[in-house]
Order: C-alpha cells, then sequence, then structure tokens
C-alpha cells in the first residue's frame, strides 16, 4: 500500500517539542512481511464458488453448512501435495533417517519356536562382548500394553512366553550393526516348547495352555479372544426364500506390504526426557504405551512422528520395538535405531485376519433381500491388536447399503501361533463385503435378473437408518452404480461377452471415521483438535496431531484453512510432527482424519475469519455479513474498491492481543443403539462405492487379467480430485493384490513361507488394470465442506467385481481368495470333468435371459432413484429405517409392528444347536460362569 | 566373533561432486550411499532387490544399490535422487510427480524418479509399454502406479520440449499485502 505504515500517532513530520527537543514524528516503513510478488489480488473463482451462495459449482446434492465459509480458493481442486516437494527431492525424513548424534544400533532377539515358556535368558556373553553397550530382557519391561484397552496383552519383550516366531525375547544396542547382530547371537534363550496351534478351528477347542489368559473373561480354555452375536430383525422372513446363497469363504492373511520397514529413535534427551522418533500413524497410542510400559509420565515423552512410507493399517499399534528402543537407549544413556528387515516386518505383521467366512443369503418373492446370515471365523494370531473391533466389523458393516429383512452374525476371533493380525485398509469389512457381493450376485443368476437392477432396487436411501441403527446421512451408492454401469458399458458386455471374458460388479461401504474415541468419553474430550497461530507476518501455524502417512492429511488440513481463509496455500504451515506441539488427536485409522481434523481445522479458521472480518468491521465500517474475503483481501461485497488487505486487518486484529490464536476441535454427535456392541461400526458418516471390473482369464492355464475398472466411490466432496483419485486407484490395486496374488503362506509346520517380497506377490505395474475413478459427491451434512473418506472404502469392492467377472468369465466360483491360478485350473477341471467336456476351450459361459422379475426390479429401482433424490436434498425428509420396503412404518419402532422383530446378543438355545463355525464360540461358558477363575 | 573386513579407500564420484570415503571392503553400495555419502534419499525397503526403492545411476544405468557391492560403484558416476534436481529447480520429472500424484507415501518415489529418469534420458518419447518395462521393477503401494505413469508421460513433454516446464500452482511467495482493483490510494484506517 501506497505511503505504507506509520509508527506512531503524532504529526506528519519531525517536530521541535516546546522545550527545543526534536523528537521523531511519523516515519513510514514498509508493511513488515509484505514484498512477496503477486501485489494484486487475484479474482474471485466462481467455478469453486457452491451455486447456493452464488458461485458457480453445480449442487445436486442441496446446500451445506460450510458454503458460506467456501472462498474459491482450494477445496475442489487438484492441489499437489503440499510435502510433494520433500518426497522427491529425497528429503523426506522416514524413521531409518533420523540420525542422531553418537547413535548406536539396536537388534531384537526373535523366538524361534511358535509356542514357548522362556525358562531362562542368559545375556553374560552378549553384555561381555566389546562394543555392545545394553542388553534388555522382558524382565525390564513388565507392563502389559496394547492399541486397545480392553485388551492389553503384549509386553515389550516376552514375559514368560513367545507366542509365534518371531516374537521379541530380547534386545541389544551396540556400536555398530554387525556388532549387535553378534551380540544378538550370542544371547542363548532356554524354552520349552509347547504344543501351538495354527489351524483357527482348533482355536475354537479347549486346551491345556490358552495362549493368553484373560481371567474371569476367558471363553472355557480355549483360545476364543472375543466373540459376537448379533441378530436383528425378523428371521421367519427367510422361510421360503425364492433364491439362497450359501457360501463357505476361505481368506489367506494378506499384509500391507508398505515399502518402509519399521524403524524407530529413542533419544533420552539432557533433561532426561524420552525423545521418540517413529514412523507411526498413531503417534498418541504409542505415547501412552510408552508411558505405561517405562513408567514415565506422558508429558515426559515427546513422540515424533517422521515420515511415514506407508501405513495402511500397519502402523497403528504401538509396537514393542518402540518400547525396545526406548529401554534400550535408557540404558545406555545414548539414540538408539532400530530399523527393520523386511521379514520383521511379517513378524509384527497386524495384517488382514485369514478368515473361513459362511455367509447365508436370502431374497424373497419380490427380490427384496430378507436375510443376511453371516459367520465369521477370523484368526488373531498370537495377539489381540484391534482384533474386538475387527470381530465386529465382519459382521456389522454388511448391514449396509442394502435394505435387510433381517440380518445374524456370529464371529469369533481366535488366538495361534501366528504373527498377530490387526487392521488393514478396510478394516474387518473387505472379505465379508466379498463373500455378500458375490453371494447378491448369484441370487441375481439364479433369479435371472441383472444383478445391478437387484442392488438398485434394494438400496437403503439418503437419511435412513440400517437394520442395526447406524444412521445413514449421504449416501451417493444410487449414482455409483448408475456411472459404473453407464462407463463400463454394461448392459451390451455382461453376460455377453465370450468365454474367457467376463465382467462383473461389486459395492462397498464404509466407515468414515469412528464414531467413538477408543480412550476416552467422547463426551469429555473431542475426537479432534486443532490449533492455529499467526503472527504480524501473516502466515499461518496450523499445528495437528493428524498423521501423514501419505494419504495426504497434512494436504487436506491446509487446503481447508486455506479455504477459509482465502489465502494461498504456500502460507499455511502445518505442524503434525510432535506431540510436544500437536494437540492429541487419534491418529490415522477409521478413515477419520479428513473428516475430523478439517472439521476441527475448518472450526479454528473460522474463529480467525471472524476475528479478521472484525477488525476489517473497525476500519471499513461494514457489517461482517456484508464483508468478502477473497485471496488476500478482504473488501466490501458491493464495491471491491472499498476493502483492506489481509494482513492490515490482521494488524489491527492483533492490536490487543498480539499474534491470533485459535482452536476448533471436532466431536461426532450422540449415535447408536443401546444393543451390546452397538458403538462398533458407528460413524459420523459412511461412505459407498461401486466397481465394475473386467477380467481376461485364460482358461488353459486359470491365469486371470484384471484389464480394466471402473471405479465410482462417494467420497461426499472431493476436497482434492487428485488425491481422492490416488486413493481409488491405490485401493484398487491393494484389492487387486488381495484376490489374485496376494497370501501369506504358513507351511504345514505353521511356519510363514514367503515373509519378503519376492515371494509375497504384490502387485507391479504389469498387473495393474486400467482404472477409471469416477468421484461421487453426495455432499455430506457433517463432513468438512460435504466431504467423507476416500481411503479404505474403494478397497472393498474391488475384490467381489473380479470373482464375479472370473465367473462371467468361465463360469466357475471360487470361494478361495487369492485366484492363483493353480485354483482356478482345478476347478476347471474339475467342471470338464463333471461335464465331461474334453477341451477347455469348449467349456460353456454363463448366459442371461431375464425373468419377468427383471421389469419388476427396474421399475422398483426408478421409483427409489426419484425417492432418492428427494431425500437427498431434504426434500424429503420424513423418517426412514431400515424396514420400510417390506411395509413397516418408520415411526413406530419395529419391535412393536412386527412379532419377532428381535435385537439379540446372545444365542438362545435352540440357535445353539445349529451355530456355525464361528459360532461354536459360544458353546462354552466364561470362566466367571463356571465357578473358575475369578 | 566376525573378522573385520579390512579397510579400503573408496572413491567416486556422486551426485557430480568427487567424494572419498573409507569403507570395509565388503560393504554393501546402499549403506556406503546412506551412511557414508550422507545420501539418505536412497531407501532401504527390502535388501534383496524387490522393491527398488534403492535404485541409482550407475553411469547412466539405473542399479538396485542393496544388490551392489560398494566397490563396484568404484570410480563410477552415481546419481542419486539428491542429485536429480539442478540447484533449487526441480526436475521435470520430479515436479510432474508432485503434479500428478506419483508420490503419496513418498517411500518409493526416491526409485522410481531414477529409474524415469534414466529412461527419459534414453527415450523422450516412451510409450505406456516402455514406462511400465522402465518402472517394472518398482514397487508402490500407494498410488497403483497410473498417477506414476502419468506423471512420467508428462515429464516427457517437458523433455521433448512440447511443454513448458509448469510453475507451481501459485506462486511461492505470495504478498500477503496485496492491492485490490481499482483500488484509489489511501491511507489505512480510512474507508471511502
Amino acid at each position: 500500500m501506497a505511503g505504507g505504515y506509520k509508527q506512531q500517532p503524532g504529526s506528519r513530520s519531525s517536530e521541535t517539542r516546546k522545550d527545543g527537543k526534536r523528537v521523531a514524528g511519523k516515519q513510514s516503513f514498509a508493511p513488515p512481511g509484505s514484498g512477496g510478488s503477486r501485489p494484486k489480488m487475484a479474482e474471485r473463482d466462481l467455478d469453486f464458488i457452491p451455486e447456493m451462495v452464488g458461485g458457480k459449482e453445480h449442487q445436486p446434492a442441496g446446500a451445506h453448512i460450510h458454503d458460506r465459509a467456501r472462498t474459491g480458493t482450494t477445496v475442489g481442486k487438484r492441489i499437489p501435495l503440499v510435502d510433494a516437494n520433500a518426497k522427491v527431492t529425497g528429503q523426506a525424513w522416514y524413521g531409518d533417517d533420523v540420525r542422531l548424534q553418537n547413535e548406536i544400533i539396536g537388534r531384537i532377539v526373535r523366538s524361534p519356536h511358535h509356542y514357548a515358556k522362556v525358562v531362562s535368558v542368559d545375556t553374560s556373553k552378549a553384555e561381555n562382548l566389546p562394543g555392545v553397550l545394553a542388553v534388555a530382557t522382558g524382565d525390564d519391561a513388565p507392563n502389559k500394553f496394547g492399541v486397545l484397552p480392553v485388551t492389553k496383552d503384549e509386553h515389550a519383550m516376552a514375559v514368560e512366553k513367545v507366542r509365534h516366531v518371531g516374537d521379541l525375547v530380547a534386545c541389544v544396542a551396540a556400536i555398530d550393526e554387525a556388532t549387535a547382530r553378534e551380540a544378538a547371537a550370542l544371547i542363548e534363550v532356554e524354552y520349552e516348547v509347547l504344543d501351538s496351534i495354527h489351524d483357527m478351528k482348533k482355536g475354537l477347542e479347549d486346551v491345556d495352555e490358552p495362549i493368553h489368559w484373560r481371567g474371569k473373561y476367558h471363553v472355557g480354555t480355549t483360545n476364543v479372544q472375543k466373540r459376537v452375536f448379533q441378530e436383528f430383525g425378523d428371521r421367519s422372513m427367510v422361510e421360503n426364500p425364492s433364491a439362497m446363497y450359501h457360501g463357505k469363504w476361505k481368506f489367506q492373511g494378506v499384509n500391507h506390504g508398505f515399502t518402509e520397514p519399521h524403524a524407530v529413535v529413542a533419544h533420552w534427551d539432557s533433561n532426561g526426557r524420552l525423545q521418540l522418533y517413529t514412523p507411526q500413524q498413531v503417534p498418541h497410542y504409542a505415547h501412552r504405551a510408552l508411558a505405561t510400559v517405562l513408567e514415565v509420565p506422558m508429558h515426559q515423552i515427546n513422540v515424533i512422528r517422521t515420515f511415514v512410507g506407508g501405513g495402511f493399517g500397519g502402523k497403528s499399534d504401538p509396537f514393542p520395538h518402540e518400547m525396545c528402543a526406548a529401554i534400550l537407549a535408557r540404558k545406555a544413556g545414548r539414540p538408539v535405531r532400530i530399523n527393520f528387515d523386511r521379514e520383521e516386518v511379517f513378524w509384527v505383521n497386524r495384517g488382514r485376519h485369514p478368515s473361513h467366512i459362511e455367509v447365508q443369503l436370502y431374497a424373497d418373492e419380490d427380490a427384496r433381500i430378507s436375510g443376511f446370515d453371516i459367520d465369521a471365523l477370523i484368526d488373531g494370531g498370537g495377539f489381540a491388536s484391534f482384533g474386538h473391533v475387527t470381530s465386529y466389523y465382519n459382521g456389522v458393516l454388511a448391514t449396509a447399503p442394502y435394505e435387510l429383512g433381517s440380518f445374524h452374525y456370529t464371529g469369533a476371533r481366535v488366538w495361534t501361533n501366528k504373527p498377530a493380525s490387526g487392521a488393514m485398509r478396510g478394516h474387518g469389512a473387505v472379505n465379508t463385503r466379498c463373500a455378500v457381493e458375490v453371494g447378491l450376485d448369484d441370487m441375481a443368476e439364479q433369479l435371472q435378473v441383472d444383478p445391478i437392477d437387484l442392488r438398485l432396487a434394494n438400496l437403503l436411501p439418503p437419511h435412513s437408518r440400517t437394520i442395526s441403527g447406524f444412521r445413514i446421512t449421504s449416501n451417493g451408492m444410487r449414482q455409483a452404480l448408475q456411472k459404473v454401469r453407464e462407463g463400463s458399458d454394461w448392459d451390451n458386455k455382461f453376460r455377453k461377452l465370450p468365454l474367457g471374458k467376463g465382467i462383473g460388479i461389486g459395492c462397498g461401504f464404509f466407515i468414515s471415521g469412528s464414531g467413538l474415541p477408543i480412550h476416552w468419553d467422547p463426551n469429555k474430550f473431542p475426537h479432534a483438535t486443532v490449533h492455529m497461530q499467526i503472527d504480524m507476518d501473516g502466515g499461518v501455524t496450523v499445528h495437528t496431531g493428524a498423521a501423514d502417512i501419505g494419504q495426504g492429511s497434512t494436504t487436506a488440513v491446509a487446503q481447508v484453512v486455506a479455504e477459509v481463509l482465502a489465502l494461498p496455500i504456500e502460507m499455511i504451515h502445518v505442524r503434525s510432527h510432535e506431540s510436544d506441539t500437536s494437540p492429541v488427536d487419534l491418529g490415522s485409522y477409521s478413515s477419520r482424519v479428513t473428516f475430523m481434523n478439517a472439521n476441527a481445522a475448518i472450526r479454528a479458521a473460522l474463529e480467525i475469519k471472524e476475528k479478521l472480518l472484525n477488525a476489517a468491521w473497525d476500519v471499513l465500517g461494514y457489517h461482517p455479513d456484508t464483508l468478502v474475503l477473497n485471496d488476500r483481501r478482504i473488501y466490501y461485497k458491493h464495491d471491491p474498491a472499498i476493502g483492506m488487505s489481509y494482513l492490515e486487518a490482521l494488524h489491527k486484529a492483533q492490536e490487543d492481543k498480539g499474534a491470533l490464536i485459535s482452536s476448533g476441535a471436532y466431536r461426532s454427535p450422540p449415535m447408536g443403539g443401546v444393543h451390546k456392541g452397538a458403538a462398533a461400526g458407528l460413524a459420523p458418516a459412511y461412505s459407498f462405492s461401486a466397481y465394475v471390473a473386467e477380467v481376461d482369464v485364460d482358461v488353459e492355464t486359470g491365469l486371470i487379467k484384471c484389464t480394466d475398472v471402473w471405479a465410482a466411490h462417494d467420497c461426499g466432496k472431493a476436497l482434492n480430485p487428485l488425491a481422492v483419485e490416488g486413493q481409488i486407484i491405490g485401493s484398487c490395486h491393494m484389492g487387486l493384490g488381495q484376490v489374485l496374488t496376494e497370501q501369506m503362506v504358513y507351511g504345514r509346520s505353521g511356519h510363514l513361507q514367503n515373509p519378503n517380497l519376492l515371494d509375497y506377490k504384490i502387485p507391479s505395474v504389469h498387473e495393474m488394470p486400467n482404472v477409471t475413478p469416477i468421484i461421487i459427491e453426495s455432499c455430506d451434512p457433517e463432513g468438512p465442506f460435504g466431504a467423507k473418506e476416500a481411503g479404505e472404502g474403494p478397497l472393498l469392492p474391488i475384490l467381489p467385481a473380479v470373482v464375479n467377472a472370473v465367473y462371467d468369465a468361465i463360469g466357475i466360483r471360487v470361494n478361495d481368495l487369492p485366484l492363483t491360478p493353480d485354483k482356478i485350473w482345478a476347478a476347471i477341471t474339475k467342471k470338464m470333468k463333471i461335464e465331461r467336456i474334453e477341451d477347455a476351450t469348449n467349456l460353456p459361459v454363463p448366459r442371461l435371459d431375464f425373468s419377468e422379475l427383471q421389469e419388476k426390479l427396474a421399475k422398483r429401482a426408478a421409483e427409489h432413484n426419484i425417492r432418492d433424490k428427494k431425500r437427498q436434498t431434504t426434500e424429503d425428509t420424513s423418517a426412514y429405517v431400515n424396514g420400510v420396503l417390506f411395509g413397516f412404518d418408520p415411526n413406530i419402532p419395529l419391535e412393536e409392528q412386527v412379532e419377532g422383530w428381535a435385537h439379540a446378543d446372545k444365542p438362545s438355545a435352540e440357535q445353539l444347536a445349529e451355530l456355525g463355525l464361528a459360532g461354536k464360540a459360544w458353546l462354552k461358558e466364561e470362566q466367571r460362569n463356571m465357578g473358575g477363575e475369578n | 566373533m566376525i573378522p573385520v573386513a579390512p579397510s579400503v579407500v573408496w572413491k567416486s564420484n556422486i551426485n557430480g561432486q568427487q567424494k572419498e570415503s573409507l569403507i570395509p571392503s565388503n560393504a554393501i553400495l546402499l549403506d556406503v550411499l546412506r551412511d557414508k555419502a550422507g545420501c539418505l534419499g536412497v531407501k532401504r525397503g527390502c535388501d534383496m532387490g524387490t522393491c527398488g526403492c534403492c535404485t541409482v545411476m550407475i553411469d547412466g544405468v539405473p542399479r538396485l544399490s542393496c544388490l551392489t557391492m560398494a566397490q563396484d560403484g568404484a570410480g563410477k558416476e552415481i546419481i542419486t535422487v539428491e542429485g536429480l534436481s539442478d540447484g533449487a529447480h526441480l526436475a521435470p520429472i520430479q515436479q510432474c510427480f508432485g503434479e500428478h500424484g506419483g508420490s503419496q507415501c513418498g517411500f518409493c518415489t526416491p526409485g522410481f524418479l531414477v529409474a524415469s529418469q534414466a529412461l527419459l534420458n534414453e527415450n523422450s518419447n516412451p510409450s505406456e509399454q516402455e514406462i511400465a518395462c522402465a518402472i517394472e521393477g518398482n514397487l508402490c503401494r500407494c498410488t497403483g502406479y497410473q498417477q506414476i505413469i502419468d506423471s512420467i508421460k508428462a515429464a516427457a513433454e517437458i523433455h521433448r520440449g512440447e511443454k513448458e516446464s509448469t510453475p507451481p500452482v501459485s506462486d511461492a511467495h505470495p504478498d500477503p499485502h496485496p492491492t485490490g482493483p481499482d483500488e484509489p490510494t489511501m491511507p489505512p484506517g480510512h474507508a471511502r
């Protein structure tokens, strides 16, 4: 601004006072912080301002509460990740890139046995080796920890028992890696080997020595870690079904396969505080666990999250090696760095659970889905990890997007002597979803209708409730299905392609943030908090604990702040690495970060905006409601010439208190029912997705190649389409790995046979299909600018889409993932034998001849299409609960309308007699009911 | 105790600078680059040549540094990810990886950058198949490769001179104190 700033009130030039002394008058000086380029305000970008507030951005799903905060700056634009430059220049520092002065190297001693008692550990030889500075064993850290407060069952190193090959027994720290390895080999451990369990079915049986002991809650003397029983709806509906699918599925364990192996650096600083550098998705839980194990108050620990080289759920537990590094560093008095080799990554695992899943689906005479029966037995490996939650997710996340007549779920998670399973992208929902979606495809085949129409005629509408009581708000499932149908030219391909070529559909449903924080009462602390600070230079510093694991949470936070304050994104600096400076955040899991953190950031930014506008009101004399923020300026909306720069407003606002500071928080609304396990699967919003996959199957070798995928995902509002597309394509890649090639192979003796990336087959660039990402924007009422998650949900539909496409190609369903050529070929030869076909190229392929039902379904789908549009834009605000499709009144509790509309959390005596595999976990009593140990 | 390998003097040209250090004779190039030469941008992902994160250019050819003995790299020209950019200016390939989403978590990125830069040095008009073959030794778990291929194609266009290297989305140093349209010069505090 011409004229510049004035130092102090007074006359324009220096003057002589009455006493003859000269005093300095006002002196002009350049406003601090100015002098950058782009001295002119850019015009408002109306294409990115919603039409409801005068812009040109189309809003088919209606207005949003944050519309008035939109300035057209960043939201909806393809913004590169704000840390991209660090990553492409090699400056991003991951766990193993932290180099501290005087560091020494730690190495872990691991169990060679599946299951054994640790009789003694002799460390004397290792301690006497020159160059060894510290040795630690289980005795050094007897306190238990675990990611969930209800299942703390891990130790830093084995206390009493080792529970799988690779379990930690001791650790050493030495001046270099060679010495550390040597010392680790010198530690002598005496084991008493116990009978190990590798088959998850055996985990249901009583044994002498269960892998863990849960006291009065222990189920018999089995290895059942968690059992779930849920029943909703009217069971009589499944009688006399017009179609029924019964499938027994097998899913192998899958590892996250992130490219960065775990690494950690621990350093007790000169004040005796622990500085722990670790690539963590959930630094806060690690923080808590460290305090427990090390017996140091949390405020004496600073957890520094390095860049994270991929997480996918695999870096969200507090890990024993983090404790080991801290213990070694405390003993040695020097910083200790531990980095894993790839094999150790597989020993730590926490990947997707190997599972046996049995589903029974029923459809009635109108092709309504009258029942889902799901039975999921999942293999937890040696520790609980997130398993408590996984046990629920395997069932409850199948209760949408379809309207169900009844829902029945039995689940059990057992301990076995394998590396622990845990949370992995699409946590708990992926395997069941695959089984269910394939079941729907099969029922459509039986009914001779189009599987997309079957789905379209059975969807829950927006603003409804699922059978288990989840609150669905925005719902773009229908548009997603319509878009992929259109994009893939479905109607001209399905059941019409030649042998060996096939097309299939799959849908997905996932939570966008878990409704309840694990560690505290949601009424007492918020889920996410964001702090902001702006000092006189005008740069905005945002403090958040959100862990960027590559998904771009830092960018999302920077974007929403930039959007609200109408500042270029370069002026936003996100600080999220240290627990010392970041407000507590639950971290990156459950697809919660964008939803919760960006919401908190918007609130913090709005507080700052209010201060700026009030300052502008003081100066300009126009009420804040009539002022517009745009590209570093605030002006009167009817005359842009009346205005002031952002910096001037900021300095005016700073007059009294200096730097502007604000804090914003997000907490989810109260939700959910009162039944046992009602909290599992609750989320403030849900994402929906539909994929169509096209495959080539070589009938002579059984090799499957996925060639094209049309992937539609409802992410509410794409804050950054570039990042959303990246998530969709990336999810496709990971899901494709699970369905075609990836598996953790355990040999006959229970050993993991492929703990490396050569034998564990992650799809390479040659295996990737052409993915056409399609973004559906349903504008979630509670999401930040309408956004929901896009990180996990897009993984779910690819599995069933490929399995269904394989059926379309060769008429064979294989219920055992991954679909490796040997399995497909075995199924082909079996079919050839049964049908007496000599040449595989003469295999019959399924064809579709529409039944009468098809027309009925198409008509119902068209009616529902209109219904959903009205509900989406809240033109229709009447209540809708699961059951309306079956003729019930949504305004009266279903229990009062229907006899037998049940909510059960325990099997009845007669159900006990006919339970499935996982259901057998209910045959045993808990210890407290057996008069056993209390 | 394992006998320590005798030390040898190791000389190489790393990113245009002559480096000399004392290394064990059996050292792996990856370790030397990370711990002696300070090139922490070269990543260790698997130690057995399966992930490609440690790819560096040796005399212009992309090599897996975790499978290369340091001595085999002695006296040669080694380029790591740190050597791709020209001073403060990003190379086109680096710029494009950022703009087209070729990098998410970023751990595999250095390997991909080096492998694709080596390709572009040889062939500035690669087909999709040639790109795929150039990066088939690199694993990426985040992006599903599609946006990486987009990035390489965009960088190839710049290499061919068909496109200008795009400036950043907005200016790197925006003035927090801009003037508005048709704004009269007026002292602060005096609205019209």
